[in-house]
């Protein structure tokens, strides 16, 4: 199947609070409400420690209209999600994803969020069907971050094994 | 505010370039542990690319995907049933009526163009305007609906034929496709040193402070295409010799 590189995404970015030209909410043609606050008031963005042991880092993207999301989960001693931090390089839609997933991830334990699924987000934000794969690069996302933290943490385990011995 | 549209256009492309590449090279080093007659000519793959097209086949049209009219099954005007010596042939030799597209004729058939991932474009839309020249369904209002008909089709399939071929992304994904490989959307066996070369990148252009300093990473970025669109050439190439 042919990619159509001339994106269906904006081509924005995360980071910075640009202000778009303020989109009429008429029906059907725009961007929902919801993602629209999620891109002008973006939560959580920024980076944590990756070499700490306590981050887990999820690296995705989607090469196909060229979206890159990293989402970075910090975890207390008790297996809590206490803090997240997401960039992502992608169309509104990928940005509400992500930042809304840096929002529901946070509170829960690390096996709690392994349950959020991309429907949820998808729900939650009425995206529209061509936007679907979106939410589950944002699935993914937390996924990536809670396999890197648990990698980490079975290296440091076997850390304290060998020194131990 | 500077605009960082168009290098993120090239990031796009880049990306699925990059993917193309690997699946192009990953592809050339499995050719070479089989036999040849084993795998790229496998009438097999060819059917099933076919099918996937919804397009009926027959085992020797599928020749004509690579080769010229070997062994291909003879096919008559529907006008006044003289063979039709060519490949493709979108009009009759003899009484010169437009005729139906012919399944499973690959796009570089149609476009006259050398089955190579370098492609001259000129070339290309020199040969589009030459052939919408003469199949345009303008040209047929005054004819029989049978050659309306045709004639559509026929325009049809020659506009596809050029937009694929016309961008390096859908003319790679489309030579892949004829080899009976197809790139799905999805994040699936990507690596993560690629993310995190795209996240740095983004990340570069979203710092630049001044046009210089975003059109430098254009640049740069336009560079690494231009190679990965080489190094896609040459696998691809590699790929076809190997038959």
């Amino acid at each position: 199947m042919a990619v159509p590189v001339a994106s269906k995404c904006l081509g924005s970015l995360s980071l910075l609070s640009r202000r778009l030209s303020a989109p009429e909410f008429t029906t059907r043609c725009c961007y929902h409400k919801k993602v629209v606050d999620h891109y002008e008031n973006p939560r959580n963005v920024g980076t944590l420690d990756k070499n700490s042991r306590n981050v887990g880092t999820g690296l995705v993207g989607a090469p196909a209209c060229g979206d890159v999301m990293k989402l970075q989960i910090q975890v207390d001693d008790q297996g809590k999600i206490v803090d997240a931090r997401f960039k992502t390089f992608g169309c509104g839609s990928a940005i509400a994803s992500s930042s809304l997933a840096t929002e529901w991830v946070k509170g829960k334990s690390v096996d709690e969020a392994l349950t959020i699924r991309n429907t949820d987000i998808a729900k939650e934000l009425c995206l529209p069907p061509v936007k679907l794969h979106c939410s589950m690069l944002a699935e993914d996302a937390i996924k990536a971050a809670l396999a890197d933290y648990r990698l980490k943490q079975q290296d440091g385990q076997q850390e304290a094994v060998s020194a131990s011995s | 505010m500077l605009s960082a549209k168009p290098f993120r256009a090239a990031c796009s492309s880049w990306a699925v370039l990059m993917w193309t590449n690997r699946l192009c090279i990953s592809k050339v080093c499995m050719s070479t542990s089989f036999s040849i007659k084993d795998t790229w000519h496998c009438n097999r793959n060819v059917r099933s690319l076919l099918k996937a097209r919804g397009l009926t086949c027959n085992t020797n049209q599928s020749s004509t995907l690579w080769n010229n009219c070997s062994g291909r099954s003879k096919v008559s005007c529907w006008s006044c049933k003289q063979p039709l010596d060519q490949t493709p042939a979108f009009f009759c030799v003899s009484c010169k009526v437009v005729q139906p597209p012919e399944e499973g004729t690959s796009y570089f058939k149609i476009m006259a163009c050398d089955y190579t991932f370098t492609l001259d474009t000129q070339q290309l839309q020199k040969k589009y305007l030459q052939l919408q020249r003469l199949l345009h369904p303008d040209n047929f209002s005054q004819k029989s609906v049978t050659e309306q008909q045709y004639s559509e089709s026929q325009s049809a399939l020659v506009n596809k034929a050029y937009t694929t071929l016309l961008k390096p992304l859908s003319r790679g994904l489309y030579m892949l496709e004829l080899e009976g490989m197809h790139i799905k959307e999805g994040t699936e066996s990507a690596h993560s040193a690629f993310f995190m070369e795209l996240m740095e990148i983004n990340e570069a252009l979203d710092e630049a402070q001044t046009p210089e300093e975003a059109n430098k990473i254009g640049q740069d970025t336009k560079g690494k295409l231009a190679e990965l669109t080489e190094q896609i050439d040459t696998a691809l190439r590699k790929g076809i010799l190997l038959q």
